[in-house]
């Protein structure tokens, strides 16, 4: 518990720092409202009052978009905390204090997903959910194992960029990176575009990817859709993805720390 | 404290010293000599490409976070806050790390916020600062954790004289309670007056390590007084005097104080007419650094 007690401290000192931008937080929830309207009105022009296309009903559609853009909301990462550490050179700096580095980065953005749920997720979704409506859970269950997915929905999508941010180490500028990695997140994800409506070899294709474990994987289960043998084949492929791409990460990591220390800055 | 083998790195050749614990070093050394990759080495921002470092008997490079809790270092080129936060909320975030009490860290931050003037603008974000301000800052937030090992590359670039002060009289304390300080700096009286032992880099090799006084009576010796007397003028025939100069009845002496002392030449003169004023001068720090640097020879004795 000592270990973790900087850590945890700096998750609260993020949390409550976030409380200072009122008139930005409240933007920001207005456009995260806004988006699930505009989505609304756009699949239901494309369902032309049907209301299942392809064994895909409106109010799935809308489940999906709603609960994968408030989950957006809360997984908070700084895609250029470490670019920008790198770039100005306070890199060396944090490496001599007495901390991880990669805890206290862990921490801010900890710190800053749990602002988000409490207040950017639950009014958002609240105000779809009274406007447009969703599905109700599966079961009971199904909801418990639906927060434990998207919490590590969250891991997959924290370690994608943690191990893209450690080719700041290479490069002088990794906003081109950082931007293709977030329409691949954006697109393969399914959070714009559900899964169901892929063609078959494009679903291929992603099942190969972390991307479909992010918002994806959470959401068929809390529509019911999985078995509890694909459920916890689900949760191996997050656990698998996280553990990937921290290996990644990290190794990377250790490469350009070495650059670091015999190359200096 | 700190011990280097054989170390290279960069321009650094072949660099071997023992700095003990409690010791005040000023490293010196023109410009591109390798005062900043030194230092480097010490804390493990660099490796030593060959030779060993070790640093309160650890390799740096390897246990960095260790020595961080122990060790405070200020490089002048590196960012030491985050640039978005507030003065206060950036000591907070160092409240956090080394894990203080908060009757100790308002202790601490207090003093120093005051003694080194940074309390006037502990509200502002720190990139709205002056140069100035941020050095002020900078310097507090490596004294708050009290390191038993301070490092600093140039402390006090940018900072004006009272502020000068006050880190004088700051690292003074610090040294009386045992803290091993190690500055590199161009400004030879900040080091002369804080540091007792020097090293000397030039073109990446040790040209001098040990006393601040030793090194003084080697390669600056000399002393000049200047002497108002009233009556004859005095016979300095047997005096071992380097030149003497004449300016109505004010005599300019000077000499090498390893061959003959103040006192010797007051009493030799006093002996034969009246003085009504002297004044001494030793030669100082920068004065020896510059004859090494020329590549004089010392004399000794």
């Amino acid at each position: 518990m000592t270990k973790l007690y900087p850590y945890l401290a700096f998750v609260k000192k993020s949390f409550l720092g976030l409380s200072a931008y009122r008139f930005n937080h409240f933007m920001g929830i207005l456009n995260t409202i806004l988006r699930i309207f505009i989505f609304w009105e756009i699949y239901r022009a494309l369902y032309g009052g049907r209301t299942e296309v392809d064994g895909i009903t409106i109010t799935m559609v809308a489940t999906n978009f709603i609960l994968s853009m408030g989950l957006d909301s809360v997984f908070f990462v700084n895609d250029y905390y470490l670019p920008d550490r790198i770039q100005n050179g306070s890199i060396a700096t944090e490496l001599l204090l007495p901390v991880s580095i990669h805890g206290r980065m862990l921490a801010d953005n900890l710190g800053h997903a749990l602002f988000q749920l409490l207040f950017h997720f639950v009014p958002a979704v609240a105000v779809s959910v009274l406007f447009i409506g969703i599905a109700a859970p599966a079961d009971f269950s199904m909801l418990l194992l639906f927060l434990l997915s998207a919490l590590f929905g969250y891991g997959v999508l924290w370690t994608i960029s943690f191990a893209a941010q450690m080719l700041s180490f290479w490069l002088i500028n990794v906003w081109s990176i950082m931007t293709i990695k977030n329409v691949f997140i954006n697109v393969l994800s399914g959070s714009m575009i559900p899964l169901w409506f892929m063609p078959d070899w494009m679903r291929g294709v992603i099942r190969f990817t972390p991307f479909s474990s992010i918002y994806f994987t959470p959401l068929q289960i809390y529509l019911g859709q999985l078995s509890f043998s694909e459920i916890l084949h689900g949760f191996l492929i997050q656990f698998f993805w996280i553990v990937i791409l921290l290996s990644i990460g990290m190794f990377l990591w250790k490469k350009g720390q070495k650059k670091l220390v015999v190359q200096g800055g | 404290m700190i011990i280097f083998e054989h170390v290279c790195k960069f321009i650094l050749s072949d660099v071997n010293l023992h700095i003990p614990q409690g010791i005040s070093l000023g490293l010196i050394g023109p410009s591109g000599s390798g005062k900043t990759t030194f230092l480097k080495l010490t804390c493990g921002l660099l490796e030593p490409a060959a030779g060993s470092v070790y640093t309160m008997r650890l390799i740096p490079e390897k246990n960095r976070r260790k020595l961080g809790s122990m060790t405070g270092a200020f490089f002048a080129d590196t960012p030491f806050f985050r640039e978005e936060d507030t003065v206060e909320s950036n000591f907070r975030d160092l409240k956090i790390i080394y894990r203080m009490q908060d009757n100790i860290f308002d202790k601490e931050y207090y003093a120093l916020a005051e003694r080194l003037g940074f309390r006037s603008f502990e509200k502002e974000s720190v990139k709205q600062l002056s140069l100035g301000q941020r050095r002020r800052a900078e310097l507090g937030a490596l004294l708050l954790s009290r390191p038993k090992l301070i490092l600093l590359d140039e402390p006090t670039e940018g900072l004006d004289q009272t502020a000068r002060d006050s880190l004088r009289e700051l690292l003074m304390e610090r040294k009386m309670e045992g803290t091993t300080l190690v500055i590199s700096s161009h400004n030879m009286e900040e080091i002369s007056a804080i540091c007792e032992r020097i090293a000397l880099l030039d073109h990446g090799s040790l040209r001098y390590y040990g006393e601040k006084e030793l090194l003084l009576r080697h390669f600056a010796p000399d002393e000049v007084m200047e002497i108002s007397f009233s009556g004859k003028m005095p016979d300095l025939e047997d005096l071992p005097l380097r030149h003497y100069s004449l300016h109505q009845n004010k005599l300019k002496l000077t000499y090498n104080s390893n061959y003959v002392t103040s006192a010797e030449l007051l009493r030799h003169i006093l002996a034969q007419t009246t003085i009504t004023a002297v004044t001494t001068q030793k030669s100082g720090l920068s004065e020896a650094v510059s004859r090494i640097e020329r590549g004089e020879k010392h004399e000794l004795y």
